[in-house]
């Protein structure tokens, strides 16, 4: 069986732009690896060394200057199809065809492994398909690189041993059935795309028409779309948190001019100002996925008051981290702190009466009136979303607070620590979920562990720089 | 706290005016008192209201919407008044509107509450 692909320097490039380059080195190494198939599986389901080693193989052993042979030496043709690489300049040759009858076959265009395979069923009908040579070896399989141009001229020797040939052709074989694995992955990625981008559509429109509202066929798993719509847009929000701290980090150590911190501080506060605007959006379409804190990380959501972080609390945290302050900024946080403390408790007070009396209400409906008594209760339900909100705003004044009462640097400072607190908790989080659960892995892990704590103290080191 | 209720049983006599415009009624109890809320006895964010004032050390008089007889006008010319979400719990302090519990939180983190309520002479240092 005679390879079908001519010239591919694009498939060849699919596993990256290096292999370009490498191939040629990689060769001699790769030939004394005779699992070509395993070989292939590892550079990724494109690399053809299967038909390389052949060309390498045949040229050291001196084919035959046989027309039928030329076919070795046919012509290669730009990938057509398939290319995936754009950027990269599609490298073909022409070289001349001996005119034998077996380069006809050959002149089927290959892009990839799209079209070679003309004997499975999926591929597109949409090229020219050859049909398949006998299995002996004729050398009628393609040079894919350009490279072996050098190896054009050189005349053709006698015929390559038996066990060579063999060799080769399971090589052939191992060729064809990874450029099959490409294709099967490149159509699987392609549909996948296009399911994803419909899947983003179907959710901005179901968003615009307010179509998430509770129950209903939307819910996938545990999450209900209104659920799922904020944790996406958390996630995105979380990166934009990523960006502003490293922003306002690299600002404070750069030293630049208040009013240049000024900006980027005021743009910190916008980003808050975001995620309140999108909890409040949440809370009216699921209440109890921000109640319950599914969006956070677990360590987060031990700290969870009323769907977030209680205010006095993080005002606790970043007193000693302020320092210097002047006496009037520290009575006006230590102010602030209080004020917080008594807004909180009002707060919970009344989510505990909330709580009392839909308990009351729940355990007193009387069997015979039970749809006005859950209608009673889903009104009294109703009021969860008017608490989280206001616990929301109780944490977006207290920020703004607190950038009263700061100087700009010292604004930037505690915004960077805030960030960088958060950014914590969640990295515990992570560490926690991936700890080591046996003692008898736990030589192995805790190695890993002690880095990634030594990781933790690292940044540790870096925060009191400020 | 003093409660007003719509009936005849209660601790500080209500002034009946049969034909009053609900909105001059409220200016007229608002201004009668340091502190008034405006309030329903069912609603647990009046609760909050109630509870918030009390641990600043307040006596708000509050007056429960759902127990007067023209409450419903009352909450429609509340939620005229400040155009929040809910009519109740509705602020005023020394006869000026604070707000919904919103407003009211808002101002006590800036520091403006307290001041406001010395000013008025609900609270003595």
């Amino acid at each position: 069986m005679a390879s079908h692909r001519v010239g591919e320097p694009a498939a060849l490039s699919d596993s990256g732009a290096p292999h370009h380059h490498h191939i040629p080195y990689a060769v001699p190494h790769m030939l004394h690896h005779p699992t070509n198939s395993n070989f292939i599986n590892q550079e990724g389901p494109a690399f053809d060394f299967g038909e390389l080693e052949e060309a390498i193989i045949l040229q050291g052993v001196k084919i035959n200057n046989d027309d039928k042979k030329q076919h070795l030496y046919t012509a290669i043709r730009p990938a057509a199809t398939l290319d995936m690489f754009p950027s990269w300049p599609m490298r073909f040759h022409q070289h001349t065809t001996r005119g034998s009858s077996k380069s006809g076959e050959e002149s089927t265009d290959s892009g990839s492994a799209v079209n070679t395979l003309s004997n499975t069923p999926e591929s597109p009908s949409d090229h020219r398909q050859p049909p398949p040579p006998p299995p002996q070896m004729d050398a009628a399989g393609g040079i894919d690189s350009p490279r072996m141009s050098g190896l054009q001229s050189q005349p053709p020797a006698k015929p390559a041993p038996e066990k060579t040939l063999r060799r080769l052709a399971q090589n052939r074989e191992a060729a064809r059935k990874s450029r099959l694995r490409k294709k099967a992955y490149v159509q699987q990625l392609e549909s996948s795309r296009i399911r994803l981008a419909q899947l983003e559509q179907d959710l901005q429109r179901a968003r615009s028409q307010g179509l998430f509202l509770g129950g209903g066929g939307a819910a996938s798993g545990s999450i209900s779309s209104g659920g799922a719509i904020f944790d996406m847009e958390y996630s995105r929000w979380l990166d934009d948190d990523h960006r502003h701290i490293s922003e306002l980090r690299t600002a404070l150590q750069a030293h630049l001019s208040d009013s240049d911190l000024r900006v980027i501080v005021d743009g910190y506060i916008a980003h808050y100002d975001e995620v309140f605007s999108l909890k409040g959006a949440a809370a009216k379409s699921d209440v109890f996925h921000l109640i319950t804190g599914m969006w956070t990380t677990p360590a987060e959501r031990c700290f969870l008051w009323m769907g977030g972080f209680r205010p006095s609390d993080l005002i606790k945290m970043l007193i000693p981290q302020l320092d210097p302050l002047t006496e009037q900024q520290f009575m006006g946080i230590c102010s602030l702190q209080h004020s917080s403390q008594q807004a909180e408790e009002a707060l919970s007070q009344g989510l505990d009466q909330l709580q009392q009396s839909l308990v009351d209400t729940i355990a007193n409906g009387s069997v015979n009136d039970s749809m006005r008594h859950m209608a009673v209760s889903l009104g009294k339900l109703a009021n969860l979303e008017g608490f989280v909100r206001q616990a929301d705003n109780l944490r977006q004044q207290t920020l703004h607070q607190l950038h009263r009462l700061l100087t700009i640097r010292q604004a930037a400072r505690c915004f960077l620590v805030i960030g960088e607190y958060y950014g914590r908790l969640r990295a515990l989080s992570s560490l926690w979920a991936s700890r080591p659960r046996e003692s008898m892995i736990a030589e192995d892990n805790s190695c890993q562990t002690t880095s990634d704590l030594q990781m933790v103290q690292a940044s540790q080191n870096q925060f009191s720089n400020f | 706290m003093h409660y007003q209720t719509g009936s005849g049983s209660c601790k500080v006599p209500l002034k009946r005016s049969v034909a009053t415009d609900p909105m001059e009624r409220i200016e007229r109890m608002a201004a009668a008192h340091a502190v008034v809320i405006f309030s329903d006895s069912t609603c647990c964010m009046c609760h909050t209201a109630k509870r918030l004032f009390c641990s600043l050390g307040v006596s708000p008089v509050i007056y429960e919407i759902d127990q007067d007889p023209r409450g419903e006008d009352l909450s429609k010319a509340l939620l005229r008044l400040h155009g929040g979400a809910a009519p109740v719990p509705t602020v005023f302090i020394g006869g000026r509107l604070v707000g919904a519990i919103d407003s009211v939180m808002a101002s006590h983190i800036n520091g403006s509450l307290v001041p406001l309520l010395k000013e008025a002479g609900a609270l003595w240092l």
